[in-house]
């Protein structure tokens, strides 16, 4: 069972989510219209570009008004991206993985900060959910989709941790080490296909609404476009 | 497909097609929306025309925006409507969106009337896109566009704001936003001019000159209610020495077209205005002191007529802008001691500071003519639309929901002290009028042009000659 | 010479003694006579429209019109039946934009008015509506308008005392054209009156009566020089000047007079140009105010 999830399943895997996320962004930038969307995209590419820079600029960083209005949500929003995406990534475990499989690697983080990183995305997770439950206003918004999200997301961090550190929670060891790859495979799998694509689609909202601004909506005039 | 059977005899009212006849019209302005409402209730969806239009028309950008949206609602305090609604969940940007377009593409059209219904009261009826959640959410999601293509989707359906229907008709009869005839058009510029040119020596409005520098180009109301407006540009183009011209053909600059989500109508509404510019080869073209004109003929009209650059065939700009030239270059000189000693304030009108890059523009013009300038909080790009952007304004089945939102206004310009409005912008102009009329906080409001006027330093090669 | 006359009636009983003049001036002249109603502004777009009269919103529809147009005819009704050739008309609209319009269409000869009075706070809301639309009105036409505020016996209306009132600016040039000419027409007596603006907001320093009365002499010269060369044969008239508050004198001496009609240029530029002076009123419309017998003001030459 472990040898299959963390063989093929991981190989099948980690291939429909790069040709999933890739077929992505293809569909997106083919489906931008100069005529429908009233961006001319490729005529004033320079001030596209330009507008598209400002944005990611703003938000990647925490520079705009929405942090500076929510400012413990928003705080928490970037921890819970930062550390999402980083502690699988730098994991000393998955790296050695990796490179045993496919004979590349690069650094890693300490455990012990990664540790903690998936500490803050539980925990984050669990804000994000109690929000959901209480504040009216996500409460209208919310579907059954994003609490399932929420889960593929949260998921493979739960597991981890609990696998990590060897807690015996009914299960053993092992069978929690699969669970966890197994976690992580639905999440790698469902991102093309769920809200999760945001993981690559907000980068092109970002950068098309950058493009609008930058192009067409007063981003070339005065001061530029203002986040 | 039938409709009742009590209407059955009697000419349609509601339809997919936009009114190009007058007869069309005319029947539309005496029902006065009654039957017309009434009609809508059992119009019936055209499904497939309408899965079809979504699967051309509804693309990656807007898709995606559905598909990511976090559901955060983060956008809810972005909204006038949500503040002026004491923070009412069913306000939230995002609920509006998803609730009426989201379901819709969701369900590849698959609705019926109701649900259309629906969507048009909250495309027009709690939405003006002035397009401000979008500079909020984090994956840069524009309601505000979704809601204008919403509208043009159930303008496509026939379920559409009964002024909205008439305004797009007018368009295609008149060429304009009112019954205003290109005769009517040259007849009250010429009696503008005939008006005041005691008063100012050499005043002329000079139709269809060519190669002018500037042509001028405005809104129909101020034909049809406010040729003072007319006039009073005339006076100060006269004044700066400018070699200017309006176009018979091609003056009206604004769109209820896209108001209506009338795209047809939008693209032949700017033709008109370009074939104007081509005939007449001006150097540039100004706007008047409107935001949505300047945002339909200027920054999305050329997409309309299919220019790939984006750009009018002559440069434009809006009217606020040459008024800074003018006082920058000393063509208008103002008496400094003339200024506006009481507090004022400015509003910001959505499309053309947010949409248009010209907040530093207007407020350059405040140092020159105000002595107690403060602003709203907040303001510049972040300014709240007035309350009756989008067409709100005009219509009557919104007006309770249009008069909660001014409240968001109306507070923001309390807050400041001032007592004086300068709102650059027709439909904020008529906004704040309204607000005062509902909410008499006892401001007073002005464009641009009457305040410059009483300012303004007429040389002498003007000024009338008294025989003494 | 009032080929055509419009009649601009609000409908309501401010406008009575206007609406006497104006059909007693029409028969006599046996004139085109407009009888122009103006419904009000659209409160927006394509909707109703806020009567001015009542402050109801109402849609200016066909059956509305008739309506409307229906109650001036009964409200007239024992004069009309008077009347040659006459036409009822509605606009919807800012009133004094709609009159000066028509009035610039129809090339009226004369516009007749009730005092429409200032309406202090439309004036608030928009620079160029303030004041009153009979100030709007008398300030841009092209022709005489005749504001009526009080009961005119209709024998006073064959006009054997005209006051024309000046300032020799160049609106008081057209409006003794007119005067002349119906003194001519109508064997009145005219009297050519100035009177010198003596006070404190005038001039910086109090002049002494000599001084004055040696103004009220250059002027008497002034007025022989400028309107009394230019009447041919005409011979029926007086020169008066007085020292004072010009409105003041003007209306004094109309009442001294028995003045059947008082012709005098209006003064644009104390309206236009000055909020403070022009929320007091100009000199013209304090006339009208005061004025017993009708006031005709006058701006400009008539377009040829």
């Amino acid at each position: 069972m472990y040898e299959f999830v963390s063989g093929p399943l991981a190989l099948i895997s980690f291939a429909v989510f790069f040709v999933g996320i890739i077929a992505r962004i293809v569909w997106y930038v083919k489906g931008l219209d100069w005529r429908l969307d009233r961006v001319a995209y490729t005529e004033k590419l320079g001030d596209g570009i330009k507008g598209a820079v400002k944005s990611l600029f703003y938000w990647l960083l925490p520079l705009n008004r929405t942090t500076a209005k929510h400012p413990i949500f928003m705080a928490v929003t970037y921890l819970f991206h930062i550390c999402l995406v980083a502690a699988p990534i730098f994991l000393l475990a998955h790296v050695v993985l990796i490179e045993e499989s496919w004979n590349i690697s690069w650094i890693t983080i300490p455990d012990k900060l990664t540790d903690y990183m998936t500490l803050v995305v539980i925990a984050a997770g669990i804000f994000f959910l109690i929000r959901r439950l209480v504040d009216p206003n996500v409460r209208i918004l919310t579907t059954a989709s994003d609490y399932i999200v929420l889960a593929i997301a949260i998921a493979p961090f739960i597991t981890g941790y609990i696998a990590y550190h060897q807690l015996e929670l009914g299960a053993g060891y092992k069978t929690w080490l699969i669970i966890h790859i197994l976690c992580g495979e639905i999440m790698l799998i469902a991102i093309p296909f769920t809200k999760l694509s945001h993981f690559v689609l907000s980068f092109c909202s970002r950068i098309q609404i950058g493009m609008d601004y930058g192009i067409k909506r007063g981003g070339a005039k005065g001061r530029g476009i203002a986040w | 497909m039938a409709q009742e059977a009590k209407n059955q005899d009697l000419p349609p009212l509601v339809t997919r097609k936009p009114v190009k006849t007058k007869e069309e019209l005319d029947l539309l302005l005496a029902d006065k929306g009654i039957r017309y409402y009434e009609d809508m209730k059992t119009f019936p969806v055209d499904k497939e025309a309408l899965k079809k239009n979504l699967a051309t028309t509804c693309k990656s950008r807007i898709r995606t925006w559905l598909e990511i949206c976090a559901h955060c609602s983060l956008c809810a305090d972005t909204c006038f409507f949500y503040l002026a609604n004491d923070n009412d969940p069913k306000q939230i940007p995002s609920y509006k969106i998803q609730s009426t377009l989201g379901e819709l593409v969701k369900r590849k059209g698959d609705v019926d009337t109701d649900f259309m219904i629906n969507c048009m009261d909250t495309a027009w009826g709690k939405c003006t896109c002035c397009n401000r959640c979008g500079m909020y959410c984090p994956h840069g999601i524009d309601m505000g566009v979704m809601f204008g293509y919403l509208r043009g989707v159930c303008f496509s359906q026939g379920f559409v704001p009964h002024e909205m229907k008439i305004g797009s008709g007018m368009h295609w009869i008149y060429n304009a936003q009112m019954d205003v005839t290109v005769t009517d058009f040259v007849e009250t510029c010429e009696w503008m001019a005939e008006e005041n040119e005691d008063y100012y020596l050499g005043l002329t409005i000079p139709v269809d000159k060519p190669n002018a520098d500037i042509m001028y180009t405005i809104n129909a109301r101020e034909v049809k209610h406010y040729p003072q407006d007319i006039a009073e540009a005339a006076i100060l183009f006269h004044i700066a020495g400018e070699n200017w011209t309006v176009p018979s053909k091609g003056w009206e600059e604004t769109s209820l077209s896209m108001f209506a989500g009338d795209w047809a109508g939008c693209k032949n509404q700017v033709e008109w205005v370009y074939e104007a510019m081509n005939r007449l080869k001006p150097n540039r073209m100004v706007v008047t002191e409107c935001g949505h004109a300047h945002r339909a003929t200027i920054i999305e009209g050329p997409y309309w007529a299919g220019i790939k650059t984006g750009q009018t065939p002559s440069p434009s700009i809006h009217y606020v802008e040459w008024v800074l030239e003018a006082l920058e270059t000393g063509k208008l000189k103002l008496d400094p001691a003339k200024k506006i000693k009481e507090p004022v304030t400015l509003q910001d009108p959505c499309n053309y500071i947010r949409n248009g890059g010209l907040c530093d523009v207007t407020r350059k013009i405040m140092s020159y003519i105000a002595e107690d300038f403060r602003e709203m909080s907040p303001n510049r790009e972040h300014n709240f639309c007035c309350g009756g952007g989008g067409g709100l304004n005009g219509i009557g089945r919104y007006r309770e929901q249009r008069n909660i939102g001014l409240k968001v206004k109306r507070d923001q310009i309390l807050a400041t002290g001032a007592k004086f409005v300068v709102s650059a912008c027709h439909n904020c102009w008529d906004a704040i009028r309204d607000l005062e009329e509902v909410y008499e906080i006892g401001i007073k409001w002005s464009f641009l042009k009457p305040i410059l006027l009483d300012m303004v330093i007429i040389p002498d090669h003007i000024k009338p000659k008294e025989e003494e | 010479m009032f080929k055509n006359i419009l009649f601009a009636t609000t409908s309501s009983a401010l406008c009575n003694d206007a609406s006497d003049v104006a059909f007693e001036i029409a028969r006599k002249h046996n004139s085109n006579l407009y009888i122009f109603y103006v419904f009000g502004f659209p409160s927006r777009g394509f909707g109703p429209v806020t009567d001015f009269k009542t402050g109801e919103a109402k849609y200016c529809d066909q059956a509305h019109v008739d309506k409307v147009k229906e109650e001036i005819k009964k409200t007239y009704a024992d004069k009309l039946t008077k009347l040659g050739d006459y036409v009822i008309e509605t606009r919807a609209g800012v009133p004094h934009t709609e009159i000066l319009r028509f009035a610039r269409k129809k090339d009226i000869d004369l516009i007749i008015m009730g005092p429409h009075t200032r309406d202090e706070k439309e004036g608030l809301k928009y620079k160029s509506t303030l004041g009153s639309t009979m100030q709007d009105v008398a300030q841009k036409a092209r022709c005489p308008v005749m504001i009526v505020t009080r009961p005119v016996p209709k024998e006073k209306l064959e006009f054997s005392n005209i006051v024309f009132g000046t300032d020799f600016s160049k609106a008081s040039d057209a409006a003794f054209l007119f005067a002349y000419n119906v003194a001519k027409t109508s064997g009145s007596n005219l009297y050519l009156f100035h009177a010198l603006d003596v006070s404190p907001r005038a001039g910086s320093a109090i002049r002494s009566q000599n001084e004055i009365e040696k103004n009220l002499g250059e002027v008497k010269e002034k007025i022989k020089d400028v309107y009394v060369n230019r009447m041919e044969d005409f011979d029926n008239y007086q020169i008066e000047t007085l020292e004072g508050i010009p409105y003041m004198e003007i209306i004094k001496f109309a009442r001294g007079k028995d003045a059947d009609l008082i012709i005098m240029a209006h003064h644009s530029k104390e309206t236009d140009q000055d909020q403070e002076k022009a929320l007091l009123g100009s000199t013209l419309e304090q006339v009208v105010i005061r004025s017993s017998c009708p006031v005709v003001s006058i701006n400009r030459h008539k377009k040829e």
